[in-house]
């Protein structure tokens, strides 16, 4: 019987859903160093019930426990996220002007991203960072996959509307 | 356009006719705008590896797994039980009756709440509820008992032939199979048989054999005879005598070819049986014989 308390299994869902636990926790809020401890809190508290989570199970009671640790508990705090070099793929005559610009842009999108509910950016950050589907995220959250894509969908919505300044 | 639309849009579920419509929608730059930037983001540095290396160093190795806190938490389920269970039984201990009984060929003396003395002849039982005993004086009785009660509120004696009540007094019960008898030695007894009461003063006794109210006689003396290790008979059919002989004796009788519904009137000493065995057979005109704890009466001839 396979079995999370068997080490090389644990390792495999902690190396498996580790970095999403991080992730799930740094867009609800913000702090990285909380986002670590999480992760930590989550994995031991698996590893001391190993013998009762099913491998299968495993998986969606960590992001319960990551998630119901600091329900309530802290604020959160901007979420400071980091961009790859460049917008566009094209960038071999890229113009101050359109440098400019897409630096603007990109300090509008972080600005937009932390005026989200912190529930419609966790949804928003899971799918574009982690290519997380609907159906994923709504198991992390514990939600139906229609909630997840009304966040979503508001969540697109108030960022053009923050980003465009309507 | 349906509902959530930009969350199908992203996620590719669009129909064709939906996509068109979008994509000509005025805010469709701002969105694929928005869906290319947003593909450029990345999260904080995760390493796995040292995150997972952390995970052992300063956790698990200290942290004991359910497996071995099991046997604990078995332990903690099963004392809880025991606990409840002793608490339980404790109650339940507490609430039921005191309980005193005689074997065969044992007599015991007992000393109630309120000083009474219960004298319970062989194979009696008593049972009362000691804490109630100030509110309600009652003592359920198997076999025979002589009582001598001090003086206070009504003083019932149940039995599974009736009820015995008195104020103060001394009075001898004896409820045996098919024999219920109640002797009053001082004061007044009533004696509640089959719903009708009867009183007895000082002196007289109220028999029932097999159902049907004996007329008897005087009862002899102030206690009862067995008090002074003497079983006497008036008038008691030889069955009775010798399931009496049985009990003070601990020992089997049988008959032959002995009619034991005959009356009996004498009295057998209840220490020595060769004397008793003689009380018995001299007066009823048997013989017996006796084998171990046996004894065997028959009459006339009879061979063993």
């Amino acid at each position: 019987m396979s079995n999370v308390c068997e080490d090389h299994i644990f390792s495999e869902v902690f190396k498996t859903h580790s970095k999403t636990v991080f992730n799930f926790i740094f867009y609800k809020f913000g702090n990285e160093e909380k986002a670590h401890d999480a992760v930590q809190e989550a994995f031991v508290k698996l590893w001391q019930n190993c013998a009762k989570v099913s491998p299968e199970k495993a998986k969606s009671y960590v992001y319960t426990v990551a998630n119901n640790l600091y329900l309530n508990v802290i604020k959160a705090e901007k979420v400071r996220l980091k961009h790859a070099s460049s917008l566009s793929n094209d960038r071999t005559n890229e113009s101050p002007e359109f440098l400019m610009e897409e630096k603007e842009y990109k300090q509008k999108l972080d600005n937009a991203l932390n005026a989200l509910p912190e529930n419609q950016r966790t949804t928003f950050l899971l799918n574009r960072i982690d290519g997380k589907k609907y159906a994923e995220i709504a198991e992390m959250e514990g939600v139906s996959i229609k909630a997840i894509e009304k966040r979503m969908h508001l969540a697109l919505k108030s960022l053009r509307e923050h980003i465009d300044g309507i | 356009m349906q509902e959530y639309y930009l969350a199908k849009w992203l996620s590719g579920e669009l129909s064709e006719e939906e996509l068109r419509e979008f994509e000509n929608s005025q805010a469709y730059a701002s969105y694929k705008k928005l869906k290319d930037a947003s593909s450029s983001l990345m999260a904080p540095e995760f390493n796995p590896d040292v995150a997972l290396q952390r995970l052992k160093e300063e956790h698990i190795n200290d942290v004991p797994k359910v497996i071995t806190l099991n046997p604990f938490r078995k332990f903690l389920r099963i004392a809880a039980v025991i606990a409840v269970l002793l608490a339980g039984s404790y109650f339940y201990v507490n609430t039921l009756n005191e309980k005193i009984g005689t074997a065969y060929a044992e007599h015991s003396e007992v000393m109630l709440p309120d000083n009474s003395k219960i004298f319970l002849n062989a194979d009696s039982q008593i049972s009362f509820d000691k804490k109630n005993w100030d509110n309600k004086r009652n003592v359920d009785l198997k076999g025979e008992a002589f009582f001598k009660v001090a003086k206070g509120k009504k003083f019932t004696v149940s039995t599974d032939f009736g009820t015995v009540a008195v104020l103060g007094t001394q009075f001898n019960v004896e409820n045996r199979k098919g024999f219920f008898e109640v002797t009053c030695y001082e004061g007044l007894v009533s004696v509640n048989y089959n719903n009708k009461e009867s009183k007895l003063p000082a002196g007289t006794s109220f028999l029932v054999i097999n159902g049907e109210i004996v007329d008897n006689g005087m009862p002899n003396g102030s206690i009862p005879s067995w008090m002074n290790n003497e079983s006497s008979f008036e008038s008691i059919p030889l069955k009775y005598v010798f399931a009496e002989l049985e009990r003070q004796f601990n020992i089997k009788v049988s008959s032959k070819n002995i009619d034991t519904n005959l009356l009996f009137t004498g009295s057998f000493n209840n220490t020595d049986l060769n004397m008793a065995l003689k009380s018995i057979s001299t007066p009823s005109k048997t013989n017996f014989n006796v084998e171990g704890d046996n004894v065997l009466f028959y009459a006339g001839n009879t061979p063993k």
